[in-house]
């Protein structure tokens, strides 16, 4: 098989692995916040803030894995 | 962008009085190899057509007859090289400047500039500021009294409150700035956002050596009452951690920056690879695709504000981290 043919499945198949983690990740992240709020609604502002954080990190960690898989589509 | 849109366009339903291949062969090789000389034309015509560019294929293609078409275009530039022509640090006006992402650097912080000056005249004589100057206050005000002082400390956030602003505005203009036609976002060049990361680090750093001294900085690093045994595990790990969190700031804005841009030319170009098919798809797929980009075009404007929100509040985390370690 061509290799170069790989390097494009692997690409293609670790961004979709990439996006199902950072979505499953910041899906369950959202679902704890909006309980977190029905619960103790006068606490929005903290938690909307907690949540943006830990969104940015857990955003951060599938744009490396994402990073990597554009490198090896475009190598 | 477009005009390389256009071309491809263009390539997919050539003259009747050429053959497609005599046509459409030269053009790759002639753009790959000077991209620079061509810029002018190409820009110009793309500025022409840029609205035409959705009914092209509808004006075009009843004389392409399909086929041809399909085989002409196959010798086009691949659908990545387009993508990243449009996302990738390239020369601009023809040659005229070598890089767009740094043309736009520094127009980006002269207009950061102006906007401080602007403002902060509304204030002179007394005045309660109006327009500008308000507008420009309660985003200061929100980044001083939600992001600086909650998180490095009270009384200490008022510091580093005009490092935060200029941050937060300087991110959100260059994306702003980067949704214009014809403009580049110049946070989306990972030098760039390295360059503003190795600011926000050399500020944690300058926070706890500032502090507590050189040696008490990294002795802060190591929680009390750790286990000598673990020292070994826990210097290097530390360590790793401080250059780890610059690093994670530059890729985080780096690919949010680029991944809008590029998403929103893949679905734009759906439209010519679509056309190449047949012309009644790459009619079809216009609205569709135009609908997509208007939405992740909106959504940019989204995420233009969370990651300079993002960025400006993790900076001052981790200075607040470092100005207050554990105890």
């Amino acid at each position: 098989m061509d290799p170069k043919g790989l390097a494009y499945l692997g690409a293609g198949i670790g961004a979709g692995l990439a996006i199902i983690g950072g979505g499953a990740g910041i899906g369950r992240l959202a679902a704890a916040a909006l309980e977190g709020i029905a619960r103790q609604p006068n606490a929005v502002a903290d938690i909307r803030g907690a949540m943006i954080v830990a969104a940015g990190l857990i955003e951060g960690a599938t744009f490396f894995a994402l990073i990597v898989t554009i490198l090896l589509a475009i190598k | 962008m477009s005009a390389l849109l256009l071309a491809l366009l263009l390539q997919a339903t050539p003259a009747p009085t050429a053959t497609p291949a005599a046509e459409t062969t030269p053009t790759p090789a002639a753009e790959s190899a000077s991209p620079a000389p061509e810029h002018p034309a190409a820009e110009a015509e793309g500025h022409a057509a840029g609205a035409a560019t959705p009914a092209s294929p509808e004006a075009h293609a009843p004389e392409a007859g399909g086929h041809a078409a399909a085989e002409g275009a196959e010798h086009a530039e691949r659908p990545a090289d387009i993508i990243f022509h449009h996302v990738m640090d390239g020369p601009m006006f023809g040659g005229a400047v070598k890089s767009k992402h740094l043309l736009y650097l520094f127009l980006v912080a002269l207009l950061v500039i102006a906007i401080a000056q602007l403002s902060v005249r509304s204030y002179r004589g007394g005045h309660v500021p109006k327009g500008l100057g308000a507008a420009v206050e309660s985003l200061v005000l929100f980044i001083r009294d939600e992001v600086a002082e909650p998180n490095i400390g009270h009384g200490e956030g008022g510091k580093w409150t005009p490092l935060l602003c200029s941050f937060f505005f300087f991110i959100l203009m260059a994306a702003l700035i980067g949704l214009l036609p014809f403009s580049a976002t110049t946070t989306g060049n990972i030098s760039v956002t390295l360059g503003l990361a190795a600011i926000s680090f050399a500020a944690q750093q300058w926070a706890g050596i500032s502090k507590y001294g050189l040696a008490g900085h990294f002795h802060n690093l190591v929680p009390p009452g750790m286990p000598v045994l673990l020292l070994p595990i826990m210097i290097p790990v530390e360590i790793l951690g401080m250059f780890t969190k610059p690093f994670a700031l530059t890729i985080r804005l780096f690919a949010n920056m680029l991944a809008g841009h590029m998403v929103i030319t893949t679905l734009l170009l759906l439209i010519s690879l679509m056309g190449q098919l047949h012309w009644l798809a790459g009619a079809a797929m216009t609205p569709i695709s135009i609908v997509l980009a208007v939405f992740i075009m909106l959504l940019e404007l989204l995420v233009a504000f969370i990651q300079a929100y993002i960025f400006t509040l993790l900076t001052a985390i981790f200075i607040g981290m470092y100005a207050h370690p554990a105890h």
